[in-house]
């Protein structure tokens, strides 16, 4: 496929004419979803509409968003929630058919919304579910309040629960690791920026598949396949490379990225989209070693979505972004999951044991004795025999484990301390 | 005529297995010990059964097999953050009449403290006994001494029956009866901190691999014991995070180069991560680590501080803080320590000439601390201990049906 492409196609990167059948839309929802559509530069997105909701009409009119949607003035008279979700959710469910008619024949759906907040944590994943019933293709973007933020993070704990039941992929961005980036004397509205370069990162990286032609090509359908399932836990991550040795810098990069090394995320994908961007100079030898080692690094399953685009103002530029989920109803037939379009093509999923996710047993598991939670690791999805001296705890870190949370007065104690104060540390 | 006794500590890192020999004139001569790495441990808790049964099956034989003998009946440690302790009190009025205080009132007392039953799914594994008190007064033994009212105290530790029985059915596979559980803190400052350090009051601060345990003396009693779940395995985990690199490599660099503060020498200098200078190593500032290692052990303090609140008064601990455990080895732990919490603080060292060299080392401290308190008599006075007696764990081993 990717062969053909390459020749037919006249390399030209305006990011509008190509699969014009596809519908991609940004929702921000809530104060923090709103700022974070705001943030980013509509340019790069040219083709994707976007859309803000809240029950705050205010912050509505300020937004520089092309399609505003407010709801709940009933309940607060276009007033903001003061934090109540039940109250946004409430609203939301009773204004569905609005909603509905603003995913109407919408592909991809990027959601935005800040978790800790009344009307972000409580409308996002009423939205995620109607956007799923539609049809639409669901990722999620989440910021997370500090941990020092003790109650709003314990409902943001529950919110982002709840959307992982809905969305295909939901990519939690704690506040707490944006004290890790930047100088030591960066200022808060710099952290701030970087979470929404992480938004921008990942959305244009999706977008980019979607929407460009590339070396390699994937399209939307390979993408649905790939992620058509629940979201589990996720990693995302990127790196940037420049020089001779670009490819290699930027997986270094990659590896080193602080997005990859949060406490939940996921070491290991089930799903992953690779996407490489390059200069004209881009060798084929490099893409290709970069590739595997992505793969191994990721212990990726067979559903791998790989793209390499060409764009003549990377110079010797590289850029590598990935984005992964696993658990993902993990070994469920393909059949068995929400339809996809015909043009998929045939890849014969392996028949595996159908077996809960470990999001669905995560209030069992508590109870469940040690041995049996022993078992259930060892017939994980992971079936790649490449890093076999990694022990099977290693790949998910040793307090990798949903179940059990060691909670201290609200702070999470198995997360690392210098992430919850907020010391930064210079790698 | 000679006893062999054994004692076992299921630890989060390695299991420890120690075979003691003790012979009517002599006191208790170590003939065997072993330590084997466990992998079925997360936070004192066993998650993994065949690993961490394999594991301590394999130190007890070896620990059998430099002995030259097989042990019958061991003591367990036991720690994991399922267990809760509390002060339980019992009280007896002085029954005879010229007032003379008989060892049937001190029953009484200590009957009606344990009385209490824990809660469903809950066990008790250890009692305790705090001072008696004699009519106001403490008093060592008070049997015949002039009284009306005497009150006794246990400090009681339950622990949750699934994770008791997962840790005896490791033993029991093995052929191997538990004569009593012991909690590891208990244990370990039992050899840590000598009688006239108790009396002065101290804390003793266990910092293992999964979880850190507490012990406090006030008078030479234990005043409290409790968990904290974090230990050495969460320095690793932040290091792993903090620095990006595989947890076998953040191991290394902690117990290589980790300190609990950063170290103004070692500005801008850097180390290996792999070290054999292969492809893909990097490497990573001192400063780096030494900073991740410090908000965690500060963190741990402060939850320490807080656990204890007012139990932390110099006047009562009046010998200041003692560390063992593998964290005890950090490089400036002590500093930090005696800065959070406020006390004098050093790192426990066994007394000069009462253990063999090659064995007085922290890793010991429990196992060696299993067999001296097992050993010594706790019951109540003026009662000689019976090597038939029904102990608090014939009981439990009938509550939890096994044995």
């Amino acid at each position: 496929m990717s062969q053909e492409n390459f020749l037919e196609q006249d390399i030209s990167f305006s990011p509008a004419n190509e699969n014009p059948g596809i519908r991609a839309k940004i929702i921000g929802v809530g104060g923090a979803g709103i700022s974070l559509v705001d943030g980013l530069r509509f340019d790069d997105f040219q083709g994707v509409e976007n859309l803000v909701v809240d029950v705050d009409s205010r912050a509505l009119s300020d937004s520089l968003a092309s399609q505003k949607l407010s709801f709940g003035r009933r309940h607060t008279r276009g007033m903001g929630t003061g934090g109540e979700y039940a109250l946004a959710r409430k609203a939301m469910e009773e204004e569905k058919d609005l909603i509905r008619k603003n995913l109407e024949g919408v592909d991809l759906v990027f959601l935005l919304a800040g978790l800790g907040g009344g009307t972000g944590g409580g409308a996002v994943s009423v939205i995620a579910r109607l956007a799923r019933d539609s049809g639409a293709l669901v990722f999620a973007f989440t910021p997370l309040p500090f941990s020092w933020e003790k109650g709003r993070h314990a409902q943001a704990e529950e919110c982002l629960a709840d959307l992982r039941k809905h969305a295909n992929a939901v990519i939690p961005l704690p506040n707490d690791s944006l004290l890790q980036v930047g100088g030591p004397d960066a200022t808060a509205l710099e952290c701030f920026a970087e979470a929404g370069r992480n938004v921008s990162k990942g959305i244009s990286a999706i977008c980019s598949l979607v929407f460009r032609r590339g070396m390699i090509d994937v399209d939307f359908a390979h993408l649905r396949k790939a992620f058509n399932r629940k979201a589990g836990r996720t990693l995302f991550g990127y790196g940037e490379g420049e020089g001779p040795d670009a490819i290699r810098h930027a997986l270094r990069e990659l590896m080193v990225c602080p997005m990859l090394h949060l406490p939940d995320v996921s070491k290991a994908a089930d799903a992953l989209l690779i996407l490489i961007t390059g200069g004209t100079g881009m060798g084929m030898a490099a893409l290709q070693q970069a590739s595997m080692e992505i793969r191994e690094e990721f212990k990726a399953g067979e559903h791998v979505v790989f793209g390499a685009h060409v764009d003549e103002n990377m110079g010797d530029r590289i850029q590598i972004t990935v984005l992964g989920a696993t658990d993902l109803e993990a070994g469920l037939p393909v059949a068995d999951v929400a339809p996809v379009s015909e043009h998929i093509i045939a890849v014969s999923p392996k028949a595996k044991r159908a077996h809960e996710s470990k999001l669905a047993s995560v209030k069992k598991a508590k109870s469940s004795s040690p041995s049996q939670k022993g078992k259930a690791k060892s017939k994980g999805p992971v079936d790649q025999n490449t890093f076999d001296f990694m022990e099977d705890g290693n790949q998910r870190g040793i307090f990798d484990d949903l179940s059990s949370r060691n909670l201290y007065e609200g702070e999470d104690l198995d997360v690392p301390a210098y992430l919850r104060r907020g010391v930064k540390i210079a790698v | 005529m000679s006893k062999i006794i054994g004692a076992i500590e299921i630890g989060t890192s390695q299991a420890k297995a120690m075979v003691g020999e003790v012979t009517e004139n002599r006191p208790l001569n170590i003939v065997g010990v072993a330590t084997r790495p466990n992998e079925g441990m997360r936070k004192g808790e066993i998650v993994d059964f065949n690993k961490a049964a394999d594991a301590v099956h394999a130190a007890i034989a070896e620990a059998e097999k430099m002995s030259g003998t097989t042990v019958d009946s061991v003591y367990l440690a036991q720690t994991g953050c399922h267990l809760r302790g509390q002060m339980l009190t019992g009280s007896a009025s002085v029954s005879a009449s010229d007032n003379r205080v008989s060892v049937s009132d001190l029953e009484r007392a200590s009957a009606e403290a344990t009385r209490r039953e824990p809660a469903a799914g809950r066990s008790y594994i250890h009692h305790v006994r705090t001072p008696i008190v004699l009519d106001g007064k403490v008093v060592d033994d008070p049997v015949g001494m002039l009284g009306k009212k005497i009150d006794l105290g246990y400090w009681s530790i339950d622990g949750d029956d699934q994770a008791i029985t997962l840790a005896l059915h490791v033993l029991h596979n093995y052929s191997l009866d538990v004569s009593d559980l012991i909690l590891s803190s208990i244990a370990s400052s039992t050899m840590m901190a000598g009688p006239d350090l108790r009396r002065a009051g101290v804390l003793v601060v266990d910092l293992g691999a999964g979880v850190t345990d507490l012990a406090v003396y006030r008078q030479g009693y234990v005043a409290y014991t409790g968990v904290v779940p974090v230990g050495g395995d969460h320095v690793t985990g932040d290091l792993s995070m903090g620095l990006r690199v595989l947890e076998p490599y953040a191991e290394k660099l902690k117990l290589e180069h980790g300190k609990a503060s950063p170290d103004p020498s070692d500005e801008g200098e850097d180390v290996w991560i792999i070290g054999n200078k292969t492809i893909g190593d990097r490497s990573v500032s001192r400063k780096a680590i030494s900073d991740v290692i410090h908000v965690r052990v500060v963190e741990l303090f402060e939850i320490i501080s807080k656990e204890l609140g007012e139990l932390l008064d110099p006047e009562e601990l009046k010998g200041g803080v003692l560390l063992t455990g593998g964290g005890a080895e950090l490089p400036g732990i002590e500093e930090v320590a005696s800065k959070v919490l406020g006390l004098p603080t050093r790192k426990a060292s066994f007394t000069p000439g009462s253990i063999a060299p090659e064995l007085a080392r922290h890793e010991n401290a429990t196992v060696l601390g299993l067999l001296h308190y097992g050993l010594e008599d706790h019951g109540l006075p003026g009662r000689k201990r019976k090597d038939n007696e029904e102990g608090i764990f014939t009981k439990l081993k009938d509550l939890i049906g096994i044995g």
